[in-house]
C-alpha cells in the first residue's frame, strides 16, 4: 500500500501544484495594470489573505495609474511610506524613470508575474505602472527575528562569542566581517520548488576546487522537494548514506569557525531560518575538533585535545569493557578490585549487562528528559536523575556501585565531545560495543571495532575520505588528534584539493 | 569496486605487508622453528631471510621492467596461455591452502587460550566474517587501516617485548648454535617459506603509486619483518628457556600471559585487542589478494562479490581437520615445504626465460 | 526500504546470537569462588589419588558496599582427595556453593612428604594444562600436610588470604628469607635438567628440638622462637628441588647466600644480619649486605680438569657497633675490618658451594647458564654434562667488599673515657 502511495505522489504534484503555475504565471507582465492586478488577486487569495495589500496610487507627474503590491509582514512599513508612495505623489516631473523617483538602493525591473511574485514572497515590494509592460520590484524586506547572541551548543571561554542567528544575511555579514577579500563569493540557489528556499553557497573564488564546487552545486540543483525549511534538513537531503552512523556534513553555529574552514577551502552553506552553517566536506576530524584548540596556546589546545580524544575512548569503551572483563576476562582484574567487584555483585539480582544496560538507558532517558524538560525544573531533573535515582538503585540491590561509576564516566565523557552528530555516533556506537561486549567479550569488542574501522575508512563525504589526511595520506598541515604551532600549519588541507595550497 | 581505482601509497603498502608476514611470530610459525632449531630458533629469520634476498630482488627486477604489468599478467606473458595458467593456479591453490590452515591456526589460539569453552565455529565465522567486510571494502581501505592501526600495534608488540626481555635471562640464548651450525643452515634455508607471501605481495604492483615506492617498500618491510621475527624469537628464548619453550604451541600467547606490567599482573587481555586487529587484517589483505587472483584466473570482473562464498567455504574447510593443535601444525610444515622452493625457484625461472626472450633491457 | 529491512534482520540475528550464546565462556563474578590457594598432598588411601585443599576467598569480608556481609569470614577452606587438581574443581562443589575458578590462584601449597615423592612431577604438571593457571603461581613447601598448614594458618590482621600471602612473599623476597620460587621457573629448571629450583620453605608447627644458643639467621621454617599473640606460620629458608624431587631445605642465611651468588635472582633489598666484629671477640656487627653488581663468573671448562673463579662485589653497611671501636680512626682499622668480612663470607660462600657440590652435586645459582655460553652448540653442552661435571670441580670465591656508611651517627663516644 505504501508503494501506491509513493508512486501516485509526483503526479498529484503535477496536476494540482503546478498547473496553474504553468498557464499564468510565465506570462509576461502585461501593459494592462488591472489585469495584472487580477491575475495576482487570484493567485494571493486577495482579500480573505490578510496580510497581503494593494495600495494603488496615482502618479501625478507621469500621468499614470499605479499600484504597490506587498506583503505587510514581511515588509518594512516605514520604507514604503517614505520613500516609494510618498515621492510617487509627490513627482511633478514627466519625463523621469521611475528609477530616480525612487529612493531606495535595490530596485529591480521584473518582465514575468512570476519573477515578480517570487520577490513578493521574499518582502520585496511590486510597483506596476499602468502601460508599462515590467514592474519594479523594490527591496523593502524586513523579516523579523532574533539579534546575534551567543553560541550555545559550541561555546568558548577564549574566542568570539558570536553566533549565527535565523536571518541569512546577517550572518553571511559576520562572515564578510571576518573575511574581507572580494574573492569570497555568495551563490544563491533555489532548492525547493514550492516554498522557494534558497541556499546561499559561500566559497573563496581562488582556493575552493572547481571539482567540489561542481558536485555541491549538482547536488543543490537536482533537489526535487517542495519545502526544506532549514539547513538541518537540508543536510539529510544533500548527505550521501543516509543510514550511516557517522555524520559526514558539519554543522556549526560559529561564524568564525565557518571562516576558518572558507579559508581552508571548504564550502559553506547558508540558508534562512538555520542559525548555523554548513559546512563542506566534513572529516571525523572536523567533528572531534572545536574552534577554541586553535584559540588557545598550543600546550593547552593539545590538552584539551588529548582529554577530548581520551574522552572519546571512554564513552564508548568503558562499558563494554566493564562488561567483558566482568563476564569473560576475570583474570585481568587485578586481585583485590576482583574481589570488590564481585562482592557488590553479590546481592545484584542481573547479569552485568542487564546491570549495565539498565543504567545506561536510565542515563540516556535522563539525558534526554532533561533536554525536553522546561528550563524552570530542569535543574531538578540533574538532581533526581543522578543522586537519587543512583543512590536509590544502589541501595536497593539493583545495580552495583561499580556500575554506576562506570555508567557515570562514560555518560559524562559523551558531553566532551561537543559535535551534536558526533555525540548521537558515539552514544550509539558505546550500545553496539556493549552488545558486541556480552557476546565475545573483547575478541566481540575488537570484531566490531575493526568492522567500524573499514566502514568508516570506506566512507567519503563529497569525494573526501572520511579519515584524512591520517590516511589516505594527503598533504596538509597535519591537523588530526593534535594540532601543530600556528606558524608551522602552512598548509592548506589537501584531501578539498584546494587552488593554492600554502598559506602564508 | 573491482580492481581498485585509487592506488595505496608506500605507507599503505608496507603496512599491508607487515601485517602479512610479521604476524607470523605471534601465532605457531615460531614454535616450528624452535622444533627443529632449538635455542637458535631466531637465527633461522635471518638465514632464511639473506636467502630470500635473491628472488626478490629478482622480482623486482623482472616486475620493473614490465611496467604496470602485474605479477599475474607477467606470469601469462613469460610462461604462455596455458603454462601460465597452471602457475598461476597453483599459486592460487597453496595460498588458498594457506589461508584455510592458518585461519584454522588463529581460531585455534582463540580458542584454546582465551575462549576455552566457545564453540570453534562460532569463533571462525565471527574472523572469516570480518576478514570478509574488510577484503570486500577492497584494498585501499585494507591499506588504510593498516596504516592508521599500525603504530598503535606495534608499540603494543614493542611493550610486549621490552617487558619480556626484561623479565628474562640473556642466558638462555646459548648456546648459540643450538642443535649445530649445519643444522642451523639447513634448516633455515627450509624454511624460506616464511617469506613467500612477498610472491603474493607482487599481485599489487600496478596499484601501488610509482615502482620506486613499491621497490622501497618491499625492501622496508623485508628489513623489518626480519627484525620483527628475529627479535620476538629471541625474547621468547629469554623468557622460557629453549626446552619449555619447544614444548609451547604459541609462544606469543604464552609470553604475554607470563610478563607482567607493575600492579597488573595478568595482562594478556591488554594485548589481545592488538593481536586480534592485526589478525583480521591480516586476513582481510590475504583473503583480497587470493580472490583477486582467483577472479583473474577464472575472468570474474567483480570478484568482490565472492568473497562472502569463499569466506563460508574456508571456514567449513578449515573446520575439517580433528585436533587442529596438531593437524594443522603439520599441515602447515607441508605446505611449508611445498613452498620454500617454488618461491626461491619461481623467480630465478622467469628471469631467465625473461632474459631469453629478450624483455629485460639493462 | 530494503537497506532498512536487512539492517533490521542482521540486528536481530544479532540479538539471537546473543540470547542463545549467554553461557559459554560467560560467567558472572559474583558466582564464582575463588580459590587462593591449593595444597597438594598424599593421600592416604591411593597412590593414583592426591589430597586436594583449597583456601577460598570470601569477597565480601572487609567491604561495606552494598549492605552488610562484614561478618562472614576471610576465607574458607575444604581438603579432599581427588585424582587431580582439575577435576577437584567439580567434585569441591559437593560442599561449595559457587563454581570453582583458579583466576585467583596465586600459591601452590606441596606438602614435604609430597614433594619428595618421585610421582609429585606428574601432578604438577597439571599446571599447564588448565588455562586458568598461569605459570607466574608460587610453589611453596610446608613441613606439614597443606591440610594442616592452611587451618593453622590464621592470620590476625591481614586476614585476606589473597593478600596476606602476597604481602608475606614480598617482605621475604625484600629481606632475602625465601626465594622467589615461580611455578615457570619450576618448570624451566626442571626441563633444563642442570640447576636446582629453590621454593618457599614455610610451616605452622614449631620445632621443639631446636637446638639452643643457635645463630638466629641460621634457622629454617620452624625453628623461628617466638612469643605473642599471632599467626604461628613461618617462611623461612628455601626447600631444594633437584630434577622435581624435593631433596633437602636450606636455612635462611644459607637462602641469602644463595641469592648473593647467583646472577639469576633478583637480588634483595637489603640482607640485614651479623658478622664477627675483628677488634672484639664477644661482639658482633650488624650489617646491611648488598650485591654491587653480578657476580663475574670465569669459566675454564676443561674435561680434566674444569674450575670455576667467581668474584662477588659486595657492599657493607655497618648499623652497629657494639664494640665501640671507633672505624673512623684510621684506614688501617677499616682495612682490617674489609678483611674480615672478606674472610667471614669466603668461608660460608665456600662452604655452601661445598655442600651444593658434594651433596646436591648442582647448584641453584643458575651457574650453568653462564657455563652454556661457553659451548657452541646443544649437543656440545648436553655432553658436557653439568650435573655430572659440578661436583668434581675446582671452585674459588674471591668476596671484594666495599665499605659503605657507618649508621647515621659514625662516632661513638669513646668507653674507656666514660668508664674512667
Amino acid at each position: 500500500m505504501f508503494n501506491i502511495i509513493q508512486k501516485m505522489k509526483p503526479k498529484t504534484r503535477t496536476q494540482h501544484g503546478n498547473k496553474m503555475g504553468k498557464k499564468k504565471l510565465a506570462q509576461d507582465v502585461n501593459p494592462n495594470l488591472q489585469k495584472n492586478l487580477d491575475t495576482l488577486k487570484v493567485v494571493y487569495s486577495y482579500p480573505d489573505n490578510t496580510d497581503f495589500l494593494i495600495r494603488e496610487l496615482f502618479i501625478s507627474g507621469l500621468n499614470k495609474k499605479a499600484a504597490i503590491l506587498f506583503i505587510s509582514t514581511i515588509t518594512d512599513f516605514k520604507l514604503i511610506d517614505e520613500h516609494i508612495i510618498a515621492p510617487l505623489l509627490n513627482n511633478k516631473d514627466e519625463n523621469i524613470p521611475i528609477h530616480n523617483i525612487i529612493t531606495i538602493q535595490s530596485i529591480e525591473n521584473k518582465h514575468t508575474i512570476q519573477d515578480t511574485m517570487k520577490d513578493i514572497n521574499s518582502g520585496n515590494a511590486a510597483l506596476f505602472i499602468e502601460g508599462e509592460k515590467q514592474a519594479y520590484s523594490v527591496n523593502v524586506a524586513n523579516f523579523e527575528g532574533r539579534g546575534i547572541e551567543n553560541p550555545e551548543n559550541e561555546t568558548v571561554v577564549k574566542g568570539p562569542k558570536e553566533s549565527f542567528n535565523e536571518k541569512a544575511f546577517t550572518n553571511i555579514s559576520l562572515i564578510r566581517k571576518r573575511l574581507k577579500n572580494e574573492n569570497l563569493v555568495i551563490e544563491n540557489s533555489v532548492v525547493s520548488q514550492r516554498s522557494n528556499n534558497v541556499v546561499y553557497t559561500l566559497y573563496i573564488k581562488d582556493i575552493t576546487s572547481e571539482k567540489l564546487l561542481e558536485n555541491v552545486r549538482e547536488r543543490l540543483n537536482t533537489l526535487d522537494v517542495d519545502a526544506i525549511q532549514n539547513l538541518s534538513l537540508l543536510e539529510q537531503y544533500i548527505e550521501e548514506r543516509k543510514y550511516s552512523l557517522f555524520p559526514t556534513v558539519l554543522y556549526t553555529e560559529r561564524p568564525d569557525r565557518a571562516v576558518s574552514f572558507l579559508e581552508d577551502g571548504y564550502i559553506v552553506l547558508l540558508m534562512d531560518n538555520s542559525p548555523d552553517s554548513i559546512v563542506l566536506p566534513a572529516t571525523f576530524w572536523s567533528f572531534f575538533h572545536t574552534s577554541e584548540d586553535h584559540y588557545l596556546r598550543f600546550m593547552y589546545g593539545n590538552f584539551t585535545r588529548l582529554l577530548r580524544i581520551f574522552a572519546l575512548f571512554i564513552t564508548i569503551f568503558t562499558s563494554s569493557i566493564y562488561i567483558s572483563v566482568v563476564t569473560f576476562h576475570i583474570e585481568m582484574i587485578p586481585p583485590d578490585l576482583l574481589l570488590a567487584i564481585a562482592a557488590s555483585r553479590e546481592k545484584v539480582p542481573f547479569p552485568a549487562v542487564i546491570e549495565v544496560l539498565l543504567m545506561e538507558v536510565a542515563f540516556e532517558l535522563i539525558r534526554e528528559a532533561g533536554l525536553r524538560v522546561p528550563s524552570p525544573i530542569g535543574p531538578t531533573i540533574g538532581i533526581v536523575g543522578a543522586l537519587i535515582l543512583g543512590q536509590a538503585a544502589v541501595e536497593a540491590n539493583i545495580v552495583s556501585p561499580i556500575v554506576v561509576i562506570v555508567v557515570a564516566l562514560s555518560g559524562l565523557s559523551s558531553f566532551a565531545v561537543g559535535d551534536i552528530s558526533m555525540n548521537f555516533t558515539i552514544r550509539i556506537l558505546r550500545f553496539g560495543f556493549i552488545l558486541a561486549a556480552s557476546v565475545f567479550g573483547i575478541y566481540g569488542m575488537t570484531a566490531v571495532f575493526t568492522l567500524g574501522l573499514f566502514y568508516m575508512i570506506s566512507l567519503k563525504s563529497f569525494g573526501v575520505p572520511y579519515l584524512s589526511p591520517l590516511t589516505p595520506k594527503y598533504k596538509s598541515s597535519g591537523d588530526t588528534v593534535f594540532r601543530r604551532v600556528l606558524q608551522h600549519e602552512t598548509f592548506r588541507p589537501g584531501y578539498v584539493k584546494p587552488k593554492d595550497i600554502t598559506k602564508r | 569496486m573491482g580492481e581498485p581505482k585509487d592506488k595505496i601509497g608506500i605507507k599503505e603498502y608496507i603496512a599491508i605487508a607487515l601485517f602479512m608476514i610479521g604476524t607470523k611470530t605471534t601465532d605457531d610459525i615460531p614454535s616450528m622453528l624452535f622444533d627443529s632449531l632449538q635455542n637458535a630458533g631466531w637465527i633461522a629469520p635471518i638465514i632464511s631471510g639473506i636467502l630470500a634476498i635473491l628472488p626478490l630482488f629478482l622480482l623486482l627486477h623482472i616486475a620493473a621492467n614490465y611496467q604496470d604489468k602485474s605479477l599475474i599478467d607477467i606470469i601469462y606473458h613469460i610462461f604462455g596461455k596455458f603454462l601460465g595458467f597452471l602457475v598461476l593456479f597453483f599459486l592460487w591453490a597453496i595460498g588458498f591452502f594457506y589461508i584455510v590452515l592458518d585461519t584454522a591456526t588463529y581460531t585455534d589460539i582463540i580458542s584454546t587460550m582465551y575462549f576455552v569453552k566457545t564453540p570453534a565455529i562460532l569463533i571462525y565465522a565471527t574472523l572469516m566474517g570480518v576478514c570478509a567486510y574488510g577484503a570486500k571494502r577492497g584494498l585501499e581501505q585494507i591499506g588504510s587501516v593498516s596504516w592508521s592501526v599500525l603504530p598503535y600495534l606495534q608499540v603494543s608488540l614493542f611493550l610486549s617485548l621490552i617487558l619480556t626481555i626484561g623479565q628474562g635471562n640473556l642466558g638462555f640464548l646459548f648456546p648459540v648454535f643450538g642443535p649445530g651450525e649445519w643444522d642451523v643452515l639447513k634448516e633455515s634455508t627450509m624454511k624460506i617459506s616464511l617469506y613467500m607471501d612477498f610472491l603474493y605481495l607482487f599481485m599489487l604492483f600496478p596499484f601501488v603509486k610509482s615502482t620506486k615506492d613499491f621497490k622501497k617498500g618491499t625492501w622496508i618491510a623485508f628489513f623489518l619483518i626480519l627484525i620483527n621475527l628475529s627479535i620476538t624469537m629471541v625474547s621468547y628464548v629469554m623468557l622460557f628457556d629453549y626446552k619449555s619453550v619447544m614444548l609451547l604451541n604459541y609462544p606469543y600467547h604464552e609470553t604475554i600471559r607470563s610478563i607482567s606490567l607493575g600492579f597488573l599482573t595478568n595482562i594478556e587481555t591488554l594485548f589481545f585487542p592488538f593481536w586480534l586487529i592485526a589478525s583480521f587484517i591480516k586476513f582481510a589483505a590475504y583473503l583480497y589478494i587470493n580472490i583477486m587472483l582467483f577472479g583473474k584466473l577464472f575472468k570474474i570482473e567483480h570478484f568482490e562479490y565472492i568473497m562472502p562464498a569463499f569466506a563460508t567455504l574456508i571456514v567449513f574447510l578449515g573446520l575439517l581437520p580433528e585436533s587442529p593443535t596438531f593437524a594443522i601444525f603439520d599441515l602447515k610444515a607441508m605446505v611449508g615445504n611445498l613452498a620454500s622452493p617454488l618461491f626461491f625457484f619461481l623467480p630465478i625461472i622467469m628471469w631467465t626465460l625473461a632474459k631469453f626472450k629478450g624483455d629485460l633491457r639493462k | 526500504m530494503s537497506k532498512l529491512r536487512t539492517t533490521g534482520k542482521i540486528f536481530i540475528i544479532i540479538l539471537l546470537v546473543f540470547i542463545l550464546s549467554g553461557c559459554m565462556d560467560q560467567t558472572e563474578v559474583d558466582q564464582l569462588a575463588y580459590v587462593v590457594a591449593i595444597g597438594l598432598g598424599k593421600s592416604e588411601e591411593d597412590d593414583n589419588l592426591v589430597k586436594i585443599t583449597y583456601i577460598f576467598a570470601n569477597p565480601e569480608s572487609g567491604t561495606q558496599a552494598g549492605g552488610s556481609g562484614g561478618d562472614e569470614p576471610p576465607q574458607e577452606t575444604i581438603s579432599f582427595s581427588a585424582t587431580d587438581f582439575i577435576t577437584s574443581r567439580s567434585l569441591a562443589n559437593a560442599v561449595i556453593a559457587k563454581q570453582v575458578t583458579y583466576d585467583l590462584l596465586r600459591l601452590i601449597i606441596v606438602s614435604e612428604d609430597f614433594a619428595k615423592d618421585e610421582d609429585f612431577i606428574r601432578w604438577i604438571y597439571d599446571a599447564t594444562k588448565a588455562m586458568e593457571i598461569r605459570r607466574d603461581i608460587r610453589l611453596l613447601v610446608s613441613q606439614e600436610e597443606p591440610s594442616v598448614f592452611v587451618q593453622n594458618n590464621q592470620p590476625k590482621l591481614d586476614t585476606r588470604p589473597h593478600q596476606y600471602f602476597e604481602l608475606m612473599f614480598n617482605r621475604g623476597l625484600n629481606t632475602g628469607t625465601v626465594p622467589p620460587s615461580k611455578l615457570n621457573r619450576f618448570f624451566r629448571i626442571t626441563e633444563a635438567d642442570a640447576n636446582l629450583f629453590l621454593s618457599i620453605y614455610a610451616t605452622t608447627e614449631l620445632n621443639d628440638d631446636t637446638k639452643e644458643n643457635k645463630d638466629p639467621d641460621n634457622i629454617a621454617a620452624g625453628e623461628f622462637e617466638f612469643e605473642g599473640e599471632t599467626n604461628n606460620t613461618q617462611f623461612a629458608g628455601s626447600a631444594v628441588f633437584k630434577e622435581g624431587i624435593m631433596i633437602d631445605t636450606l636455612t635462611i642465611e644459607e637462602t641469602r647466600l644463595a641469592f648473593l651468588l647467583s646472577n639469576v635472582l633478583q637480588q634483595p633489598d637489603e640482607i640485614l644480619t651479623s658478622l664477627p666484629d675483628p677488634f672484639t671477640d664477644e661482639h658482633y656487627l650488624t650489617v646491611r649486605i648488598r650485591r654491587e653488581s653480578n657476580v663475574d663468573l670465569k669459566m675454564n671448562l676443561d674435561k680434566t680438569k674444569p674450575s670455576i673463579l667467581a668474584t662477588i662485589p659486595i657492599s657493607i653497611e655497618v648499623m652497629t657497633n657494639h664494640g665501640m671501636t671507633d672505624f673512623t680512626d684510621s684506614e688501617k682499622i677499616r682495612q682490617t675490618l674489609e678483611k674480615s668480612f672478606e674472610d667471614t663470607l669466603t668461608e660460608k660462600f665456600d662452604e655452601l658451594i661445598k655442600k651444593t657440590q658434594e651433596k646436591y652435586s648442582t647448584e641453584p645459582f643458575g651457574w650453568s647458564l653462564v657455563a652454556r655460553k661457553e659451548f657452541l652448540t646443544i649437543p656440545e653442552w648436553e655432553s658436557f654434562d653439568w650435573m655430572k661435571t659440578y661436583p668434581n670441580m675446582e671452585i674459588h670465591t674471591d668476596v671484594r667488599v666495599d665499605l659503605e656508611k657507618f649508621g647515621r651517627q659514625t662516632e661513638l663516644p669513646s668507653l674507656d673515657e666514660m668508664r674512667d
